[in-house]
């Protein structure tokens, strides 16, 4: 191994880490609002990186049929609730305008033809399919049971995840996909050369980190959303439902889900089943980060795709064997730094 | 309470599938195939064929019975026993993973029941013993596809070889079988680095190929996961010959890959040429009927794995009538008779090339089951 | 049972001509005929299928028990089962040539497969359950996913065991000259392995260690303070579950006859999660239920759904994990707990008379040796508690003394939970010292100190309410049986079960819940509820009783009961402390107050002195409530 192999390899770890990142930092992000493992993060890389695939391709784009169905499916239990509580059934605003903006992007997107669009309009709609899909998901599969012990909150994550896939299998079909890179050529630092992508993957996410941080910092959703996390009912109390919290978490996860497979697809095959095992490194991170410390998750989350590089390059057939075993050196030092025994509410 | 649900259980279950079984059909052919699961790349064409596949034989009508294992060993032995007990099948075509078909092997064997499987690795097959002579295998050998490659790469001077293979059976065989092949020409192997489907980065592995410095380099991974060990070499600045295995011959490697992967050598059935083929070529005709056939009815183009599932059809459509001399459709005399007309299976031609069954083959493939085929100009291309 | 018991105990119980059936045993005895006759009538196609729900519903009973009972999330039972069906099938495949010497004489044996296979899975469990289950609840899950998903990779590379083609040319299992090379012979090994293993957890959940593992969920700290080690109790479970997936596992791998790593994937690990859910969370029955149910709902869909769609394939999936959301959103307690919740209104009604009717006498436990009247039993001295900059317990000394009541009184915020939290060993004082008899007592643990005879209840009631009275009750005198899991599995335990339950029930009849000894603890009163926690309290024998809070909505006559209760508990020698609020109940009985405010000690001494306390009455009517 000599420095150059040594240089790319980090260059290739730092390009995963970072959508590890990425992935970590929303998962943090939903755990800590709703107190759901949001195991259906990966498919939001996927979906997105298969419907752009799919956009540049020429082949149907079918990810609006989902969302029309998911935001049909919250209009019907929005209605079914209502009448519940009020004996007569009602239509509110706002389920009835999901339908209609599902429905107008399906128009969009089955009718007219986005090959030429450009990778920044494709991109847009891409997010604007996927976005309101993590809201709708929240609403439909998670908001009924929101005060749930979290262990049924995980096993409908699972399901959801399952669901999904399937899915995923129908629209995208099981051949894999990739896109066209954002744009060609490179950098050249000393003796390596820097892959476009790679530089726009880590840009990308810089900015994206830097984001996050001024929304949670300084504006007043994200204080918000950082107090619901905190204490559920002491956010209640102030004016913030936790439905809105956990409908912005489960839209922001979203984005960030659908950014990084956007960034991602140009450079790899994605599958209607890759977003899983992206995610799970993401969960990896998290898991480092306690759980807790977004700062921690987002290094965790670099640490393993360093860590999935350099092993890859020792000993390949090994590589998931041991990026899966790092995290057992980090449980024993928490279990160790780790007192008494606590009830879990 | 609860001990008499699960009888009423146990009793509709039966009762279900027992509702299934309509009367009419004179020859039962059960399809287990993953169109699910991980291997979905490969059972999903192979679901789509079964509707290709002959309706009548001998003046019998087949009916062909469908079941999807989700991927799993455990849910293929279900499958093959649901068919054979509870629809008394004549004989299975599939699975269409490889641990899948070995998991069956001995059940299929046990019951008697001819089992056609379109499963890529050799040992389904060999070596021959008592239990595999039930089984019968549509897929070329992979030593066979190795062969044309080996043979390829010793004309070219090329003295040793990277190989970089999926972490599945696949990769498995194709390790395994072209290490061998490779051993007896004096053809070094210098890295061996394999990889998962989904691995989004391959940024690893292709170091490691390129600074063992091989003359050439081998992909062996099936479907679309072909591409990415390819371009990733290509983007390394890895300019060398790239060889791919059968696996790689389908079209999106070609949508995926652009003009990365321009100047590929692989070695695959006639399908991907079919239009530079002579039409003396005893498969080109069977071939190009059943691309029509797929592509009008699902309007795509089918992987070779879908091929291999129609082989078996036309397999069966030889053995039938030979076979209905032996015994009734349903009776264990007829399934014997099948299989051993499968045996004597001779110069039947097919949609991936001419079978030869003997007793000791049950594969019975030769070199007109491969084509050497190579990616020019962004087309395949029959390298004459 | 011996003669001098009936006259100890303080009621003479009617003899019990003949022992009720539990529901259990109604369901083993309706279930045992069909069972018998099933592969007899069944076609192979239905034994199969059988077959593998028996399988999975032993490794999903694993999982009800560790995720039903104990509440936490196991995805690696799947990878466990793969542990041990690869030892075995590679123990049968092997030749005798190729393993080192010693060992020559396992190839081949199934049995040595069984145990080679139990050893492994339980190696593996130990460390992973070391690592993971000390950690809050998603780190189980979280682990378990990443180890699963690495063995499964595991599996796949390693060349011995046919890397990811697998190991085929497992022979049929044969044991003791009985060969199980069909179907149906398998079925009876199959399903009488499971029915065991269904006996032997019901019999463990009811049981010393039982009631420690049902502690777990909700109740940990609850249960460490009466003696439970929460961290054992977790492991036990952890263990348990993976040893009967040890045991799938082995079977798996003789029923197949064939093993590759794709049916130990994090998928199948999902679907064991999946059959546990629907069956039932905490219903050891649910196991059968939710592993026919899965395999039943994925045969169906598959028949049904191409009828339904008018098209083949891939939607079976789909439609599985929409009904899986569904369920959780309606049933979160699984089709067994639907069940049994229907079940469960129609028993146990309070009669009003004593309910001890299934409760055998037994011999009483043996008694600690208590201090003598008048002794110091708890002493603080000089105990600082601060939090960074602010001090919530400032210098406060006093002692307990055998006999005698000592309340602890102060407005909010006066710092009383902070010195509870110490006394109890909970928290530990930043500077000065507490002596339990004598000794030294903080920086141990509250578990440490239930041992050694102090006794507590909560300001917020714990109490696991989904458990009986009696049970609740009976985790007091954890630390007074000795029986283990294998024990209790076995019922060997009974003696001394019967002895700790006679214990509860004696506690229970002594503060006047007699006749609610088998209903839900979660349905009594929360004055009743707090009258259970001191019951609890005393059924650990302490010398020591720290109450937090007693009287706190209780009624007047049931305040009444208590302060009877407490004045007859400190006449037979014991030292009580009581924190409380309400001061009518506290002057009438206690011997010594000790007022807190600010943190500090602003008075101390008898009611009676207190009462005219200047300084108290600032405190109380001055300051602000």
């Amino acid at each position: 191994m000599n420095l150059q192999i040594v240089m790319l390899l980090g260059q290739d770890g730092i390009t995963n880490g970072a959508i590890y990142a990425l992935l970590a930092l929303s998962i943090l992000l939903v755990f800590t609002v709703t107190r759901i493992l949001l195991i259906p993060q990966g498919e939001f890389v996927a979906f997105a990186a298969l419907t752009m695939a799919a956009m540049q391709g020429g082949t149907p784009v079918r990810l609006g049929w989902l969302l029309l169905a998911l935001a049909a499916a919250a209009l019907v239990m929005d209605s079914h609730a209502a009448w519940r509580r009020d004996g007569r059934i009602a239509v509110r605003r706002g389920p009835a305008l999901g339908v209609a903006y599902a429905a107008g992007l399906t128009a969009l997107t089955t009718l007219v033809p986005l090959a030429e669009a450009g990778v920044a309009l494709q991109a847009l709609v891409t997010m604007a399919l996927i976005v309101p899909l993590g809201l709708a998901l929240y609403r439909v599969f998670y908001q009924p049971i929101a005060a749930a012990h979290p262990l049924v909150l995980l096993i409908v994550s699972i399901a959801v995840h399952v669901v999904l896939v399937g899915v995923g299998l129908l629209m995208f079909g099981p051949e894999g996909a990739r896109t066209e890179p954002f744009s060609d050529g490179g950098l050249r630092l000393g003796m390596v050369m820097l892959n476009s992508q790679t530089i726009w993957v880590v840009a990308v996410s810089l900015a994206l980190i830097l984001g996050l941080y001024l929304f949670f910092e300084r504006s007043l959703y994200g204080k918000a959303l950082r107090a619901a996390a905190v204490n559920r009912l002491g956010a209640e109390l102030v004016g913030i439902s936790p439905e809105l919290a956990g409908k912005a978490s489960f839209a922001l996860a979203a984005l960030i889900g659908s950014l990084s497979g956007i960034l991602i697809a140009p450079i790899t095959t994605i599958y209607y089943d890759s977003g899983f095992i992206i995610s799970l490194k993401g969960f990896v991170g998290a898991i480092i980060g306690g759980l807790a410390s977004y700062p921690v998750a987002a290094l965790g989350a670099l640490l393993i795709g360093q860590a999935e590089s350099f092993s890859t390059f020792w000993a390949s057939s090994y590589k998931e064997v041991i990026v899966f075993t790092l995290i057992l050196p980090v449980l024993v030092w928490r279990s160790l730094s780790h007192h008494g025994a606590e009830d879990e509410e | 309470m609860i001990a008499k649900k699960l009888a009423v259980s146990l009793l509709f279950g039966a009762f279900a599938v027992g509702a299934a079984l309509p009367a009419d059909a004179q020859v039962k052919v059960g399809v287990v195939t993953s169109s699910t699961g991980p291997i979905a790349l490969v059972g999903i064409p192979q679901k789509n064929s079964v509707p290709l596949l002959p309706a009548t034989v001998g003046g019998q009508t087949v009916q062909y019975i469908t079941l999807d294992d989700g991927s799993d060993p455990t849910a293929t032995v279900a499958a093959f026993k649901k068919l054979i007990t509870e629809e008394k099948v004549d004989a299975i075509i599939g699975p269409s993973g490889s641990p899948n078909a070995m998991g069956v092997i001995q059940f299929a064997a046990e019951s008697g029941v001819p089992m056609l499987a379109p499963v890529g690795t050799a040992a389904v097959v060999l070596p021959m013993t008592e239990q595999k002579k039930w089984v019968f295998k549509t897929t070329q050998n992979d030593d066979l596809i190795a062969e044309a490659l080996l043979e390829h790469m010793a004309k070219a001077g090329i003295k040793s070889v990277g190989f970089i293979g999926t972490a599945d059976p696949y990769g498995d065989n194709w390790q395994k079988v072209f290490g061998e092949g490779a051993a007896k020409r004096g053809i070094k192997l210098l890295a061996s680095e394999r990889f998962q489907r989904q691995d989004t980065s391959l940024t690893a592995q292709g170091l490691k190929i390129l600074s063992a410095s091989p003359d050439a380099v081998l992909i062996a991974a099936p479907g679309s996961s072909s591409v990415l060990p390819q371009t990733t070499l290509f983007d390394q600045g890895y300019r060398g010959k790239i060889y791919q295995t059968h696996g790689a011959a389908l079209p999106d490697f070609l949508k995926l890959g652009g003009k990365k992967v321009e100047g590929t050598i692989l070695a695959a059935s006639l399908m991907l040429v079919l239009d530079q083929v002579p039409d003396s070529h005893p498969s080109k005709k069977i071939a190009s009927d059943y691309v029509a056939a797929y592509e009008k009815q699902n309007g795509s183009k089918p992987a070779t794995f879908g091929a291999n599932v129609y082989d078996a059809g036309l397999l069966l459509e030889r053995a039938i009538p030979v076979a209905l001399k032996g015994g009734e459709p349903g009776s264990a005399a007829f399934r014997t008779a099948l299989r051993d007309a499968l045996e004597q299976v001779k110069e039947l031609p097919a949609t991936q090339g001419v079978y030869n069954l003997t007793a000791a083959d049950h594969s019975g493939f030769d070199e007109r089951g491969r084509e050497l085929i190579t990616v020019s100009g962004g087309k395949w291309t029959l390298v004459k | 049972m011996k003669p001098g018991v009936l006259s100890k105990t303080p009621t003479v119980k009617p003899a019990v001509p003949m022992p009720k059936l539990s529901p259990s045993a109604w369901i083993l005895l309706a279930l045992l005929p069909v069972l018998a006759v099933a592969p007899l009538v069944l076609p192979t196609y239905q034994v199969t299928l059988a077959n593998n729900i028996g399988i999975f519903a032993l490794a999903t009973l694993g999982l009800v028990l560790l995720t039903g009972v104990a509440g936490m999330t196991s995805f690696g039972q799947a990878a466990f089962i793969g542990v041990s069906a690869y030892a075995t099938a590679y123990l049968a495949t092997v030749s005798a040539a190729d393993l080192p010497g010693p060992l020559a004489w396992m190839a081949g044996s199934p049995l040595a497969g069984l145990a080679v296979g139990l050893v492994l899975t339980f190696a593996v469990a130990t460390v992973l359950g070391a690592v993971t289950l000390r950690l809050s609840g998603h780190y189980l899950p979280l682990g378990t996913i990443a180890w699963g998903l690495s063995l499964f990779y595991l599996f796949g590379n390693l060349e011995f065991l046919g890397g990811h083609t697998g190991l085929s040319g497992i022979p049929a299992l044969s044991l003791f000259g009985i060969a199980f090379d069909r179907a149906e012979a398998l079925f009876y090994l199959i399903w009488a392995i499971l029915l065991l293993a269904v006996v032997a957890t019901l019999n463990l959940l009811d049981s010393r260690v039982g009631r420690a593992i049902r502690a777990l969920r909700g109740g940990q700290r609850m249960s460490e303070s009466m003696g439970v080690d929460s961290f054992r109790a977790k492991m036990t479970a952890f263990l348990v579950a993976a040893l009967y997936a040890g045991l799938a596992g082995w079977l798996y791998a003789y029923t197949q006859r064939f093993v590759s790593p794709a049916p130990f994937s994090l998928q199948a690990g999902i679907d064991f999660l999946f059959m546990a859910l629907i069956g039932g969370v905490g219903q050891v029955w649910g196991a059968v239920i939710g592993a026919a149910g899965v395999t039943f709902a994925k045969q169906w869909l598959q028949d049904l759904l191409p009828h339904l769609l008018g098209r083949t394939g891939n939607f079976e999936a789909i439609v599985f994990g929409l009904l899986i959301v569904l369920l959780m959103q309606r049933l979160p307690g699984g089709v067994a707990g639907w069940i049994a919740k229907v079940f469960e209104r129609r028993r146990h009604r309070p009669t009003g008379a004593v309910d001890d009717v299934d409760l055998p006498a037994a011999e009483p436990l043996p008694r600690r040796e208590m201090p003598a009247k008048g002794e110091v039993v708890l002493e603080a001295k000089g105990v600082t508690r601060r939090f960074g900059g602010l001090v919530a317990n400032r210098d406060i000394s006093f002692t307990v003394r055998a006999g005698e009541i000592l309340a602890v009184i102060g407005p909010n915020g006066a710092g009383k939970s902070t010195l509870f939290n110490q006394l109890s060993c909970v928290d530990h004082p930043t500077s000065g010292e507490i002596l339990f008899r004598g000794e030294r007592i903080d920086g141990r643990t509250a578990r440490a100190m239930a041992g050694a005879g102090l006794s507590r209840s909560f300001q917020h009631v714990k109490l696991l309410p989904t458990m009986s009275v009696l049970e609740n009750v009976a985790i007091g005198a954890h630390l007074r049986g000795s029986k283990g899991v294998a024990a209790a599995a076995l019922r060997l335990d009974r003696a001394e079960e019967a002895r700790l339950l006679d214990e509860a029930r004696r506690q229970l009849i002594r503060v006047g819940l007699g006749q609610y000894l088998h209903v839900e603890a979660g349905s009594l009163a929360l004055g009743q509820q707090r009258i259970l926690e001191i019951a609890r309290a005393l059924c650990a024998d302490p010398c020591l009783l720290l109450l937090d809070e007693p009287a706190a909505g209780l009624r007047f006559l049931e305040k009444q009961a208590l302060a009877e209760l407490l004045v007859k508990l400190r006449s037979e020698g014991m030292a009580i402390l009581l924190v409380e609020h309400d001061m009518d109940f506290v002057m009438g009985l206690v011997d010594r107050v000790y007022v807190m405010e600010f943190g500090e000690r602003i008075a101390e001494g008898p009611p009676e002195t207190i009462q005219t306390n200047p300084a108290v009455l600032e405190a109380y009517l001055g300051g602000v409530e």
